[in-house]
């Protein structure tokens, strides 16, 4: 029998009828102009004109230094400019600006293929949402969060500066299925809102399941669509505008949330308060992964929305206990007959085992990236590849068959890469790093910075180090744990539930195996879970001669920590204990607390 | 009213986690095992020769090296637990009974190990896998843990009989006190109670920081007493709250309320007596160890269990009480820094003033309050209030 090729994702899902509610997005639109107005009234006009005057000016004044720069150079060095770019990029931020002032220049063939891949991410965006255009753009009007999406580009820039050759391309092309996913989801979203495209053709086909739940269950049904619920409208946005979650945050609390709980929860639940988030699908499955704050959010969810079913996913904390992972295959056995309930799909083993197959062999790609990383010539480095691992791990799954074709090109890229020794920060490399504990989301390229202004190299991230075990494709039972194993090893869980060694013994394991000098230790401050551990990391730190930086933040709040104070701890440690220069001394101090 | 006759031994017993009767156990042969969450099911700590105790860290002052090893920001109770376990105070114990159920806790479990607060040969710590909600997988799951996390870790450290029947045993002596404690609890319903919430909450503390068989007589007595106690001719308090949240194990907190005037009539919390002073009814035609469990799941009111209709029964539980007891308003409350408590508190007190119309106060807390005048100004607040109510209810007459 020829079997019939399932595009992903299946393009019925966008061809499903709209029922908008038109006089009630006629509304709308009143109530957000009306809003507009008020806006444009209460602008002081004047001080907005002096503004950009003098910005202006300020950009006649840069570009005049600029220029003078270029030309007391020797020939040599505007070879070097011309060839591999510019050095110096603290001079692209501007206090008080959303956005950089240009682009990097990146030396003429990488600045051209940084520039192909601006144009390839802008029309495969406008590509994807021609599909329903119109309830996707709609969007814009009902949440405030859709616009911060407009900035997406900016956010890869952000994500790439400094890069060149290689390392370039692959952040391209990884960045790139990031937002493809994003982009069909937001459409998708805009489409199964009862607000906006109310497409109830489409609501039944809607798992939507918590952000900090895998997607992997939904392999085993391919008539359905997963969304991780509050992905878009909370999480991911918050990596792209630091802002995002201020006025989430500030209603929970307001609510009577206390300020000490993650902003995770917090955002997720203050989303709902002001009505943030869409109302859509045909069920959710919540979960207590990965932490005691999670668990919380679902009857925040419950109550918002009480006409969605909700069933929750609950794996054994104690994961590496054998005798609990009959129970925890019991779970999901349970959330499957769920879905099958309430959606009226039936799970089908033939599309879970394709998926799973794909699946495991992109861990092996993840596995050969370790490998090349671990050696004194690591070549797939930076935030774009830090995003990529946790997405496919905790979202793809495995689903979208385009992303193994990605999976082959980088790996071409990084095997010829590595075979020319070359180096992702040209000429900046000095330190081996790794990052321990949960990373700020309004500073998702802090590697980034710290690579480009002190030559710190992020080798690896504690949340990029999951379950790499291949899955099973044959036996139905033992699929069932496996994909329980996976689901309790998700992004954070498999670090700080389950004992203490999880996170503090395998700390000294992987700094071992990635010969690393400097650990950055994020200090997450309403961790509970890593807070307990900071005494006895630190002890254990001394004990083993590691150099530990404490970066406190607060994940997805910069007003308590800001990006300028985590770069200042890292500054006075380098300057102070390392006795370093800075490969970039114009990264050091800038200001960028309005910047995207 | 005239003072209960034992109420100063119980408050002294109540001074130190290693007390009176717990010593005195110990050099009868006692096993203490030591515990701080309701998911472990204190009767499986009764077996044999060992007797539960429930761990707190009385009359605690600075709680410095446990904020070095666990920062400031986390829960105060787990915090002042480390402190004394590195102070030496729980040496007396053979055994910590350990769940991972919140985070926070299950740290002071592994500093215990980590910082070897207790070093004795055959000491153990367990930590037991907690599920998140009732289903038959769940329970299977549960039993399991206690089983082999729990039991089997006692009887092979101290040769511990486990059986079937020495847990029955332990069930037996466990709902002797927990009728006591029912019947006592049960005077809080009076118009004129012959008890104080204070009291109440110190008699009910000692049942679960003392061993049962040496506790029982004093219990008994005070039964009897309270029975025969005479009442002040007017009832000394100006408003009846029920106090529903996360674990109070500080006496100071209960006075602190009483003293602004609200009787403590029901105390829906963790190491209150709702949950853990309801009688466990066994059957004989199924192990007593899956009966225990069971009962453990059903009546805990743990913030931590997830699913709907557990939610609904946190919710119902505390509405049900209120009204049985007569309250005139609800205190929720959590430890601060807790976050299952936090969410809950902050959701749900929002559900018991809006759609089941009782006056609330909502209130985070320290480990120990006693000193804490904010707290103090609040309860003031909230008695003035719910006294206003009741005038307008009464159509402006006091």
């Amino acid at each position: 029998m020829a079997k019939t090729k399932i595009k992903y994702p299946n393009p019925a899902f966008f061809r499903a009828k709209d029922n908008m509610d038109w006089k009630k997005q006629g509304e709308n639109l009143l109530e957000v102009g009306s809003i507009i107005v008020d806006m444009l009234k209460e602008t002081d006009w004047k001080k907005f004109g002096t503004n950009r005057l003098n910005d202006i000016k300020d950009d006649g004044r840069r570009i005049a230094e600029e220029f003078k720069t270029v030309m007391a150079m020797s020939p040599e060095e505007k070879m070097d400019l011309l060839k591999n770019g510019e050095k110096h990029l603290g001079k692209l931020y501007r206090k008080g600006a959303m956005a950089t002032v240009r682009r990097e220049w990146r030396g003429v063939k990488d600045t051209a293929y940084d520039y192909k891949e601006w144009l390839r991410m802008w029309g495969m965006l406008l590509a994807t949402f021609s599909k329903d255009l119109i309830p996707a753009l709609n969007t814009t009007f009902w949440y405030r969060w859709m616009i911060s999406y407009m900035c997406c580009v900016g956010f890869m820039d952000k994500n790439v500066m400094g890069q060149r050759g290689s390392a370039l391309q692959m952040s391209h092309l990884m960045i790139y299925d990031i937002f493809r996913y994003v982009a069909e989801n937001l459409v998708l979203l805009a489409k199964g809102d009862k607000k906006n495209g109310n497409s109830a053709e489409l609501n039944k086909k809607i798992v939507l399941f918590d952000e900090m739940t895998m997607g992997q269950i939904m392999a085993g049904f391919p008539d359905l669509i997963g969304i991780p619920y509050q992905l878009m409208p909370v999480f991911l946005v918050s990596e792209i505008d630091q802002l995002t979650c201020v006025p989430y945050i500030d209603a929970v609390e307001s609510f009577g949330l206390p300020a000490d709980t993650c902003p995770v929860p917090s955002s997720e639940c203050g989303a709902l308060v002001i009505d943030a988030l869409p109302h859509l699908g045909s069920c959710f499955i919540s979960s207590s992964m990965p932490c005691d704050g999670s668990v919380m959010a679902s009857s925040y969810m419950s109550r918002r929305f009480p006409d969605l079913p909700v069933f929750h996913l609950t794996f054994p904390v104690r994961y590496e206990y054998e005798e609990t992972v009959p129970d925890a295959a019991e779970d999901i056995k349970a959330c499957i007959r769920f879905v099958e309930e309430t959606t009226g799909a039936k799970w089908n083993w033939d599309a879970y085992f394709t998926t799973m197959k794909r699946f495991n062999e992109e861990t092996k790609y993840e596995l050969e990236k370790w490998e090349v990383n671990k050696t004194p010539y690591p070549q797939i480095l930076g935030p774009c590849y830090e995003l990529f691992r946790k997405w496919n791990y905790e979202m793809d799954g495995g689903m979208d068959p385009r992303v193994m074709k990605t999976f082959r090109k980088v790996n071409d890229i990084m095997m010829k890469a590595y075979e020319r020794r070359e180096e992702p920060w040209r000429g900046k490399m000095k330190y081996r790093g790794i990052v321990w504990s949960c990373p700020a989301h309004y500073y998702a390229n802090f590697s980034n910075w710290l690579a480009n202004c002190w030559g710190i190299d992020i080798l690896v991230e504690m949340e990029s180090l999951n379950f790499t075990k291949p899955l099973e494709t044959e036996d139905k039972e033992l699929a069932l744990q496996d994909l329980a194993r996976l689901y309790e090893r998700m992004v954070m869980r498999r670090h700080t539930n389950g004992g203490y060694h999880n996170v503090v013994d395998e700390l000294w394991r992987q700094c071992e195996a990635w010969n690393v000098e400097i650990i950055i230790m994020y200090q997450n401050v309403a961790c509970k879970n890593m807070a307990t551990l900071q005494g006895i990391l630190d002890e254990q730190a001394r004990d083993k001669g590691y150099r530990m930086i404490w970066i406190e933040h607060d994940l997805m709040d910069p007003r308590t920590v800001s990006r300028k104070d985590m770069r200042a701890k890292v500054n006075e440690y380098m300057r102070t204990v390392m006795k370093a220069e800075p490969v970039d001394p114009t990264l050091c101090d800038f200001d960028d607390e309005a910047c995207m | 009213m005239r003072d209960l006759k034992h109420l100063i031994f119980f408050e002294n017993l109540l001074d130190n986690a290693d007390n009176e009767l717990v010593e005195k156990a110990k050099a009868d042969g006692g096993l203490a095992i030591g515990y701080t969450c309701f998911h472990i099911p204190e009767v499986l700590l009764n077996v044999g020769q060992c007797f539960s105790v429930r761990l707190r860290a009385p009359r605690t002052g600075s709680v410095d090296i446990a904020t070095y090893y666990m920062s400031n920001y986390t829960c105060e109770f787990a915090r002042a637990l480390v402190e004394r376990g590195i102070e030496g105070g729980f040496n007396f114990l053979d055994g910590l009974a350990g769940v991972d159920a919140c985070s926070m806790m299950n740290r002071f479990y592994e500093h215990f190990e980590l910082l070897k607060m207790n070093e004795k040969p055959n000491m153990f710590v367990t930590h037991c896998d907690m599920p998140y909600k009732i289903e038959d997988y769940t329970v299977r799951s549960y039993v399991k843990q206690m089983k082999v996390r729990l039991l089997e870790v006692m009887q092979k450290n101290y040769g511990v009989d486990i059986s079937d029947a020495a847990i029955r045993k332990a069930v037996e002596e466990h709902n002797e006190v927990c009728r006591i404690i029912t019947e006592i609890g049960e005077m809080r319903k009076e118009e004129n109670p012959v008890i104080t919430g204070y009291e109440f909450h110190i008699i009910c503390l000692v049942s679960y920081t003392c061993p049962k068989a040496l506790i029982l007589p004093y219990l008994r007595e005070t039964l009897e007493e309270l029975k025969k106690r005479k009442p002040d001719p007017k009832p000394w308090y100006r408003a009846r709250v029920a106090v529903v949240g996360s674990e109070i194990d500080d006496p100071g907190l209960i006075q602190m309320i009483e003293e602004a005037g609200a009787m403590v009539v029901a105390d829906r919390f963790c190491y209150g007596s709702f949950p853990g002073r309801e009688v466990i009814e066994l059957k004989d035609d199924e192990p007593a160890l899956e009966q225990v469990c069971r009962h453990y799941m059903e009546v805990s009111e743990c913030a931590r269990y997830i699913s709907d209709e557990k939610v609904q029964q946190r919710r119902d539980t505390a509405d049900r009480l209120a009204r049985e007891f007569h309250a005139d308003g609800i205190i929720y409350e959590q430890m601060k820094y807790c976050d299952f408590w936090g969410f809950e508190r902050a959701l749900v007190s929002h559900i018991m003033s809006e759609e089941r119309g009782w006056p609330v106060l909502s209130i985070d807390r320290l480990y120990n309050n006693k000193t804490s005048g904010q707290l103090r100004t609040r309860f003031q607040a909230f008695v003035e209030s719910l006294e206003i109510k009741r005038i307008q209810k009464m159509g402006g007459r006091n």
